[in-house]
């Protein structure tokens, strides 16, 4: 009894701890819910590759910014799929760039049975998001490779920089790309798509070109547009795939193999 | 951790003290009548300031308070914070001859975070209107909350009473969040805890 009584205080207090906020702007979240690019990327070093010979499967959903109501069904969809190494969220996981928000979806994608890594978005940038994305996730630019094939992640909300000609980070894009030792694939992944008025104007001619020159790469992801789309919008031989908003409930089953081919399945849910 | 543990003993400290003793003197009426120290609640990991009790029966406090919030927790720089507050308490509940309980507190707030660090959302960078429909610098709050107070006389005979309460509440972004998503929020996951403390002059 004074067990229970004892438990029972220190949940209250832990939980009392949390709810004891002193911003809606501040970054104070527990240990759990920090670092969570560093811990999936560790995860998913640990996981065998769960498809077979140079397969590689994985899922692109973007867009989570406040549609709590639809991540319990898109999380139990995508657990019914087999062979999914990791899930990718492109972006804007928040509405208003608040750390809550933020603790709110890393809950709900806690249920996926697969690691899951994200890029950042605009809205994620907004208020003090800058640090609160960095504190709960990690790198706004990042890359990492599983199953002979090279993610990387960058941040291409140039609006939010108020055009400042430095994002996206073109020379780190250039850098990453370039390092194909051990590399059969490379995708990259970003929120805004360089085809959208979002993006820096200046920086769309050195972007698209750094992916015309990258020759392992598959494709570019992107969030941000609210609409799936597949194209070579440039005609220079580079496909970007813009993904489905978790509001659509629909999200993007990419199968790999070979250096270029892939399948790629919409799952509505 | 440590500095927070400090804060909630001041604010016990602050409780269990008395207030000092001063002459009894007809204030004019700008003059704040309590000095209020808070702690979370949105509003400052402390938040100090003072405040009226206004109304014939003294129900509706208005208060005004700067609040802190450390480097630590906001990933760089240190928050500033303003509030203005406006608490209704229609009950008062007489315990003995000191102790008094104020069962029921109804409250709103507004903030003002002017902090660089807020990138702001109101700043006409996307050029489709209201884009960002919210301000990131300004937040209202809402709350429910209660308190308990000691009334004492000081020597020369005036009333005074010292309380402690609380305040669970949100914020409207928490609330637009919940507002629009019933099935994937619940309450619990948009509310807020504020603890402090209210010590007339």
């Amino acid at each position: 009894m004074l067990q229970a009584t004892l438990f029972g205080g220190v949940a209250l207090l832990l939980s009392s701890c949390e709810l004891l906020e002193f911003s809606p702007n501040d970054v104070r979240v527990s240990d759990t819910q920090q670092e969570l690019t560093r811990k999936n990327l560790a995860r998913l070093a640990a996981q065998p590759k769960p498809t077979g010979g140079d397969t590689l499967r994985f899922v692109f959903t973007t867009d989570s910014q406040r549609y709590y109501d639809e991540l319990d069904p898109l999380v139990s969809s995508i657990n019914q799929q087999r062979g999914v190494a990791f899930v990718l969220l492109g972006g804007d996981i928040s509405d208003f760039g608040l750390s809550r928000e933020m603790t709110w979806v890393q809950e709900k994608l806690d249920g996926l049975q697969a690691p899951y890594l994200t890029v950042v978005g605009n809205h994620d940038l907004v208020g003090n998001g800058r640090a609160a994305y960095q504190k709960l996730f990690g790198p706004l630019n990042y890359a990492f490779t599983y199953g002979d094939t090279r993610f990387i992640l960058a941040d291409t909300n140039g609006r939010e920089y108020a055009f400042n000609g430095q994002v996206p980070n073109v020379p780190w894009l250039q850098q990453q790309l370039a390092d194909t030792v051990g590399i059969r694939r490379q995708i990259t992944v970003c929120h805004v798509p360089p085809f959208n008025e979002d993006f820096d104007p200046a920086l769309t001619g050195p972007f698209a070109r750094t992916l015309v020159q990258a020759p392992r790469l598959v494709f570019n992801l992107s969030g941000h547009i609210d609409k799936f789309g597949e194209s070579e919008p440039y005609d220079d031989g580079v496909t970007y795939i813009s993904g489905y908003s978790v509001q659509q409930r629909h999200y993007l089953l990419l199968t790999l193999w070979g250096q270029k081919h892939y399948k790629l399945d919409v799952i509505a849910y | 951790m440590r500095t927070y543990s400090l804060i909630i003993s001041f604010l016990l400290f602050c409780l269990s003290g008395h207030a000092q003793v001063t002459e009894p003197s007809r204030q004019p009426w700008y003059v704040p009548e309590h000095a209020v120290l808070q702690t979370a609640g949105g509003i400052g990991m402390i938040a100090g300031g003072v405040g009226y009790a206004l109304g014939a029966h003294r129900r509706f406090d208005a208060d005004v308070l700067i609040g802190y919030v450390p480097g630590t927790y906001t990933g760089d720089r240190a928050f500033g914070i303003f509030t203005l507050k406006g608490t209704y308490s229609p009950f008062t509940l007489p315990v003995d001859t000191h102790w008094q309980i104020k069962p029921l507190a109804i409250g709103a707030l507004i903030n003002y975070t002017p902090s660089q660090m807020l990138n702001r959302s109101r700043d006409d960078k996307y050029s489709y209107k209201n884009y960002y429909w919210w301000g990131s610098t300004v937040r209202l709050g809402a709350f429910l909350g209660g308190r308990v107070g000691y009334g004492f006389n000081t020597r020369t005979g005036r009333k005074r009473v010292a309380s402690a309460y609380y305040e669970l509440g949100t914020n409207d972004l928490y609330f637009v969040s919940l507002l629009t998503n019933t099935k994937g929020l619940a309450l619990g996951q948009i509310l807020t805890l504020g603890l402090g403390v209210k010590v007339d002059f």
